[in-house]
């Protein structure tokens, strides 16, 4: 049966109506309207609807909410807002990294995750670090670049 | 062209239709960026019609806002390509306004006019023209309504940026946006034809390309900073009021039909609301997506069901697909009879007679799906006789006449309203997530949102065919090639039928089956003997459609490998072996600017091949015109032969597509187009058993990761000039790509591949025999 359930998304607690054993994904686009984390495989497998969990990257289609317990999740919504973008934003708007742009919300916080472990990462460490993210635009190069970017070593 | 404020003035007595309310509004811009599509139109009593604006019109093209802001409407629309961007530079450049004042709608089908599918590279080309003039003729309405304003004649005024100047007079000045005054511009431009051959506003004078400012410049992506910022609504985010959802439940085998549904337990689940069934089409609708996900799953939708009796929906044990390994001979069987000539010069089969030195080889290619990253996903509200969609599809005026057909719904009753997709790279499932949406809407009569799991996607979507390809070629002592036979078996790459018509007994309610009017060679070599022709149109399997570059990717693969193949048999160097059999002008000229930018030196390929069981490196050259654009791309590439693995660490691009709109734009696709088809070119392969396809995840349907990418693609533009019309660039540098890889595996190692994907198992087993 659904239950009421307490989540702090982006810094303020909500309670949704949800099963408990429903995935979180679900809870934070269609009861908290978010539009960052998507919905790509329900597999674990493409990084589409990855979120922030206390600061790690985890993949929102495979955590069930009853996992997230006081945990602080944060999403692309949370990271920056059109006045004021996260550097890792400014980065993709200035490198143009993105096509289609579905990619791009597990591409961010996967990075964003990455950098806060990884200040000055090489270009292989990011390789590394975003290669369970699929792309099928391939905008790979502009995404590195703009990880790069953000991490202030623009140069390989 | 009349102009006069009469026009105008009538108008204001109608009452209010959508665009009028939102152009006095000023709130149309708004409105498309609300998350949801309940903005303040949709509670506009007054709208009637959702008919498509008359392309004649000013008004179906453009309209200026009190603000001097202003809104260009189009028919096409965006799949992440970057062509919002590129036809708004377009509009900016012709109708002297601020690029960054300018919105565009897209595709939605009561806005805008249909200019044909986006698809094929031929947005820019053929939209771009139409858009142009259109937008040159709303220049020149303005101009004759500041002349009424002022009292001076049009020719004594010049527009800036949005603002109309009196020349000489500095001081006399008025903004589009007040000239306008709210209004709708009813000014007749005047139309004719249709969809890519419309011809808009014939007696429009657009300026001398030598002039542009706005066009050629790597302007910033409209669409970039609110998909990066989370405030851009993908159609998978819009939600409707009262809306539930669907998941649909596909049959076991292709062709399999529905014996029985065992509906115990779906009531306890909390939200579900019913079960769809309309003979094999079976879905499920809940309140949540979680509930309708639940529910399927015990009808039998779940990543690897066992069986057609898996769940408790059960299916017919139907066993018709063909051998995936002899698919091949389905393909030549499918096509027998149909043979259309590309070209026929001399005689070819006369010149293989007396020729010692001839070469045979056959190249083979497998059915590769679209792979969204995101799977298809539309909303359908179908109340009666009218209906409402919502969808993300390429080709939304096409969408809204299948679904008149399909729901037996007058078209003037439909509307599609187009909200952007994940990037689908051709024809995938969004046309058909419509037609389940729609079915689930019509049973439970209320709008329903489906958006297909990830198996749905990838066993269901419809499919780029499996290709076999013989080749035949013959060197003289020369070594020029003195003939040349090219025969290609391609199953139907256009075949619009809808799953959900035929899965409800309807299977021919709309589509076609065919290539589209799409060519699938460009054969350009000069060879004094020449037979290259197509066997086509035959439907093998699977459901296919058109994927980026449809077959033309793949012939691309047979023709320029097999170049290299007599090039090497010849003992002569790739580059020059091409071109002293080429006239082309503009693919000489991309092949030279390639090889210039990389450095080339001429030396036959393979002859440096490394045998010795180190990792060995070789380089690749192929060039293609594709749809009047031209392309040449070359890569470097390091063969291990412990693992077989490839590795491509520099990709070089010459490419002509004429006069580039935005160049940064370019530079993105040819990017995307290089890493997805090295994608298409090294891992992917559709597999299927006599039932279904089984590569329905990530794990079975492998797609090029960043470990995987070069290290650097290197781009050339070739004839980015005025004097040229601009062409395709959404698919060409596509096409080379599978042949530069083989020919570099040859020249590393002395091994050709004629069949792909170029997985290590493949690579290492050939380089064993
Ligand atoms: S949607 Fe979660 S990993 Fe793909
Ligand atoms: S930009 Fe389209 S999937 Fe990455």
């Amino acid at each position: 049966m659904p239950s009421k359930i307490s989540l702090n998304v982006n810094g303020a607690d909500h309670a949704v109506e949800v099963e408990p054993d429903s995935m979180l994904l679900y809870a934070l686009r269609d009861n908290l309207s978010l539009r960052g984390p998507k919905f790509g495989c329900g597999l674990a497998q493409c990084g589409a609807c990855t979120v922030l969990l206390d600061g790690n990257a985890i993949r929102s289609c495979v955590t069930p909410v009853s996992a997230v317990g006081n945990s602080k999740v944060v999403t692309l919504e949370g990271l920056g807002t059109p006045e004021e973008p996260h550097p890792l934003q400014q980065a993709f708007i200035a490198e143009q990294a993105a096509q289609c742009g579905y990619c791009i919300n597990g591409m961010i916080m996967a990075a964003k995750a990455f950098l806060d472990q990884h200040p000055h990462p090489s270009r292989d460490e990011i390789k590394q670090a975003l290669n369970d993210n699929l792309c099928r635009c391939g905008t790979h190069m502009r995404i590195v670049r703009a990880v790069q970017r953000a991490a202030g070593s623009s140069k390989p | 062209m009349t102009t006069s404020f009469n026009d105008m003035r009538s108008a204001t007595d109608l009452a209010l239709s959508r665009r009028r309310f939102l152009q006095a509004s000023g709130g149309l811009v708004v409105a498309f960026r609300l998350f949801g599509p309940q903005p303040a139109w949709a509670k506009d009593a007054a709208r009637t019609s959702v008919a498509s604006p008359p392309a004649g019109k000013l008004y179906a093209w453009l309209a200026v806002h009190p603000d001097n802001t202003a809104t260009l409407f189009t028919g096409k629309v965006e799949t992440g390509t970057g062509v919002q961007t590129a036809l708004a530079q377009i509009a900016a450049e012709e109708l002297d306004f601020p690029f960054d004042r300018l919105d565009v709608v897209m595709g939605t089908t009561s806005e805008t006019v249909d200019q044909g599918p986006s698809y094929g590279s031929m947005t820019v080309r053929y939209a771009g023209p139409q858009i142009r003039n259109a937008a040159a003729a709303g220049r020149a309405a303005l101009l004759n309504l500041a002349s009424e304003h002022f009292k001076v004649s049009p020719n004594q005024l010049t527009a800036k940026e949005g603002t109309i100047v009196v020349l000489g007079s500095p001081g006399r000045t008025i903004t589009y946006g007040k000239l306008v005054d709210g209004k709708r511009l009813e000014m007749e431009i005047g139309a004719s034809g249709e969809r890519f051959a419309m011809k808009v506003a014939p007696n429009a004078h657009p300026k001398d390309p030598s002039t542009y400012t706005i066009i050629g410049k790597p302007l910033p992506r409209k669409d970039i900073p609110g998909k990066i910022l989370a405030t851009f609504s993908y159609v998978q985010d819009v939600r409707v009021d009262g809306m539930l959802h669907g998941r649909v439940v596909r049959p076991y085998g292709v062709g399999a039909t529905l014996q029985s549904v065992d509906e115990t337990g779906l009531k306890s689940i909390p939200g579900f609301v019913q079960v769809v069934r309309r003979d094999n089409f079976l879905g499920v609708v809940a309140e949540t997506e979680w509930a309708a996900i639940q529910a399927a799953a015990k009808l039998g939708s779940t990543l690897h069901p066992s069986g057609p009796d898996a769940g408790q929906a059960k299916w017919s044990n139907w066993n018709g697909l063909p051998k995936m390994d002899q698919i091949w001979d389905t393909v030549r069987e499918t096509a027998e009879g149909r043979n259309i000539s590309v070209a026929s010069k001399g005689s070819a089969a006369l010149a293989f007679g007396y020729t010692k030195r001839t070469l045979k080889a056959t190249y083979k290619t497998p059915f590769q799906m679209h792979g969204s990253i995101g799977p298809s996903c539309a909303i359908a509200d179908v109340k009666g006789d009218h209906a409402t969609l919502w969808s993300g599809t390429q080709m939304p005026h096409e969408a809204r006449r299948d679904m008149a057909k399909l729901l037996d719904i007058p078209l003037d009753n439909i509307e599609l309203r187009w909200f952007e997709a994940s990037g689908a790279y051709g024809r995938n499932g969004l046309e058909h997530a419509i037609a389940d949406a729609a079915i689930m809407s019509q049973a439970v009569k209320r709008p329903v949102r489906v958006q297909w799991m990830r198996w749905d996607e990838h066993g269901w979507e419809p499919k780029g065919p499996p290709i076999v390809q013989d080749l035949r070629g013959a060197v003289d002592a020369d070594g020029r090639v003195i003939a040349w036979q090219h025969h290609m078996w391609i199953p139907t790459i256009s075949d619009t039928h809808l799953i959900a018509a035929a899965l409800t007994g309807n299977p021919n309610a709309t589509g076609e089956t065919g290539t589209g009017g799409v060519p699938v060679i460009t054969y350009a070599y000069t060879f004094e003997n020449a037979d290259v022709a197509v066997h086509d149109e035959g439907r093998v399997a699977l459901l296919t459609a058109w994927l980026r570059s449809p077959a033309q990717f793949e012939t691309t693969f047979a023709m320029e490998s097999f170049i290299d193949e007599l090039a090497a048999a010849a003992g002569k160097d790739p580059l020059a072996f091409r071109l002293a059999h080429l006239e082309d002008a503009r693919a000489i000229a991309v092949l030279k600017a390639a090889a210039e930018a990389y450095g080339w030196e001429e030396r036959p390929a393979g002859a440096k091949a490394d045998r010795s069981g180190k990792p060995a490196h070789g380089r690749g050259i192929a060039w293609v015109n594709r749809d009047d654009s031209r392309v040449a791309t070359i890569a470097d590439i390091t063969v291990d032969p412990g693992s077989g693995r490839i590795k491509v660490s520099r990709v070089v691009v010459a490419h002509d597509c004429g006069l580039v709109v935005n160049p940064d734009g370019l530079k993105n696709q040819i990017e995307g187009n290089i890493i997805q088809s090295l994608s298409r070119t090294l891992l992917e392969e559709v597999t299927f058993d006599s039932a279904r396809v089984t590569s329905l995840d990530w794990q079975g349907y492998p797609i090029l990761r960043f470990e995987d990418i070069p290290d650097s693609i290197e781009i050339v533009l070739v004839n980015n000039r005025p004097e040229y019309p601009s062409y395709g660039a959404g698919e060409p540098s596509t096409n080379p790509t599978a042949a530069v890889i083989s020919n570099a595996i040859f020249d590393a190692v002395g091994v050709r591949l004629r069949q792909t994907p170029f997985r290590p198992e493949r690579v290492k087993a050939a380089m064993s025999s």
